[in-house]
């Protein structure tokens, strides 16, 4: 599938970019829930209604100006392996994995704006920026929404807003999410406290993937729970604060780790960075675990010669799909942990952080 | 300050009313401004005048439509909905009003959108505009029996209320 493979050579901008505070937060993503006036939502369609609005939409795209360079992708084609690729990178939803008919993704280049069309709703349209930059993706997201309402009839009404399949996200129709990597919170077992304060606030924490996921790699994401009776600007003010509030409550912890413990977190980056760079073998767990303790040394500034896109880059590429769409073919665990061994120790090595020993000398 | 109605939610509508020199004040919150009708004229709710809310807590039972009521957009009844947890088309909103209203102030504490609106909403709103400008002169030509003058204001709002037809959810 030729489409596919310009997705695959063609690596993620929001990823390997380096946003505000990229140190501790990884992307910001802005995500519109939109349907189309007169036709049946997703969850309830017809496959006839669903390719009758499918068509409609695919057309709109093919008008709007910000979709001229951009992948098609028709998710019945594709085998699971390569919808779980699309998942790893962020494209695509976990409900839109699950087989169906009539589900299409629209990708830019760079994969910095995507539509998904047919999921819960006839179109979720993201953008997603390196870093913390809530405001940018959501000028961007909507912009490509009154393009797209240039050729689309959107479901709207005066009172309730954007109306959508699930009333969780009537009204602006709006997620507004920020990733963040948090080592140090979750090492000096402040993370609980934290992600409460947050809940309390009346914002959603989540694991790497979303909804329903256990948060890898010390990887936590912030979005907003309300999307009802709010400005989409109070909406993003607050996503943005908390973040903020977080980002100093890590940055602190930091320090913290670095007065009391110096010579333990020195010894625990030296360690990873041997094994990552040493390992035959090494399962996505155990990678995870080790490459956000490089993350984290890059942020202290001991590995000096990393950069923090290589890591983002690599906390994506060791995925289990991508390993294996990367090598053309299936692999058994035994092979995938090879593999991915091998891509890490390249990764990590082609920019040499000084010494082997970076972590040493600071 | 808290609503009058309720007494429970913050008072953020405020109205006041002069009747033979009488001023009156009335503040109440979102959702009940809302069930009184001082929001949303276009989504029209059953009868609930204030002393009937107020007296009998059992009318507003009987007022709801049964739940296997279907919707004139997608065909589905809200017991349909409820199981599933997904509404069915944008029409559901309105048909099932009554479930739904209660519904979104316990997910998001608010009723009303104050967000972004598509320009083709922006456009409705200006029309509904005119139109209310318009019914008034209407009123008041009536009431000065400038009738010449009434007759093609009212042709004026036919020809906007034919404009206003693009597909609208209310």
């Amino acid at each position: 599938m030729k489409i596919f493979q310009q997705l695959i050579n063609s690596p993620s901008q929001w990823i390997k970019e380096e946003g505000p505070e990229a140190n501790i937060v990884f992307s910001s993503r802005v995500r519109l829930a939109r349907n189309i006036q007169g036709f049946v939502f997703p969850p309830w369609a017809s496959n006839s209604e669903l390719k009758k609005v499918s068509t409609e939409i695919l057309e709109a795209a093919g008008k709007s100006k910000y979709f001229k360079v951009s992948s098609v992708i028709d998710m019945e084609k594709l085998s699971f392996l390569e919808r779980r690729f699309l998942l790893e990178r962020h494209l695509i939803s976990d409900e839109f994995v699950d087989n169906g008919k009539y589900r299409f993704l629209v990708a830019t280049e760079g994969e910095i704006i995507s539509l998904m069309i047919n999921e819960e709703d006839h179109l979720r349209l993201q953008s997603i920026l390196p870093g913390l930059q809530l405001m940018e993706a959501w000028k961007l997201s909507d912009k490509v929404d009154n393009d797209l309402e240039e050729y689309l009839n959107y479901a709207f009404s005066p009172q309730r807003g954007y109306l959508t399949s699930c009333p969780t996200n009537v009204g602006t129709g709006m997620r507004a999410s920020c990733m963040i990597h948090l080592p140090s919170l979750v090492a000096t077992n402040r993370i609980r406290d934290v992600l409460k304060g947050v809940s309390q606030l009346g914002l959603i924490t989540r694991g790497l993937y979303g909804e329903g996921t256990s948060s890898r790699g010390d990887f936590f994401q912030i979005s907003n729970q309300v999307t009802l009776g709010l400005k989409e600007e109070q909406i993003l003010n607050s996503v943005e604060r908390v973040t903020r509030r977080v980002v100093e409550e890590e940055k602190r912890a930091r320090e913290v780790l670095l007065k009391n413990n110096s010579a333990k977190i020195k010894d625990e980056i030296g360690r990873a960075y041997g094994i990552l760079t040493n390992a035959y073998l090494i399962s996505s767990e155990e990678a995870l675990q080790l490459l956000s303790k490089i993350r984290l040394g890059i942020g202290l500034g001991f590995l000096s010669g990393l950069k923090i896109g290589i890591l983002n880059e690599l906390f994506i590429l060791i995925e289990p799909a991508q390993i294996q769409i990367m090598e053309g073919k299936s692999l058994n665990p035994f092979s995938r942990d090879r593999t991915r061994a091998k891509i890490i120790k390249e990764k990590l090595t082609i920019h040499p952080p000084g010494q082997m020993h970076g972590c040493m000398d600071v | 300050m808290l609503c009058q109605l309720c007494g429970q939610r913050e008072a953020t509508v405020h109205f006041k009313e002069v009747i033979n020199g009488v001023t009156r004040e009335l503040h109440l919150c979102e959702v009940c401004a809302e069930k009184e009708g001082f929001l949303s004229k276009s989504f029209p709710l059953p009868d609930f005048s204030l002393p009937s809310l107020i007296t009998g807590l059992t009318e507003f039972d009987t007022v709801l439509p049964k739940k296997e009521k279907k919707c004139p957009g997608c065909g589905l009844s809200y017991t349909q909905i409820e199981k599933k947890g997904k509404m069915g088309c944008s029409l559901c909103y309105q048909t099932f009003e009554e479930y739904i209203s209660p519904l979104l102030e316990k997910i998001h504490g608010r009723v009303l959108h104050r967000g972004k609106v598509p320009r083709r909403g922006k456009m409705r709103s200006k029309i509904e505009r005119q139109l209310y400008q318009l019914r008034q002169e209407l009123d008041k030509a009536v009431k000065k029996e400038e009738y010449e003058r009434a007759a093609k204001l009212r042709d004026k709002i036919k020809k906007l209320q034919k404009d206003e037809n693009f597909p609208t959810t209310n």
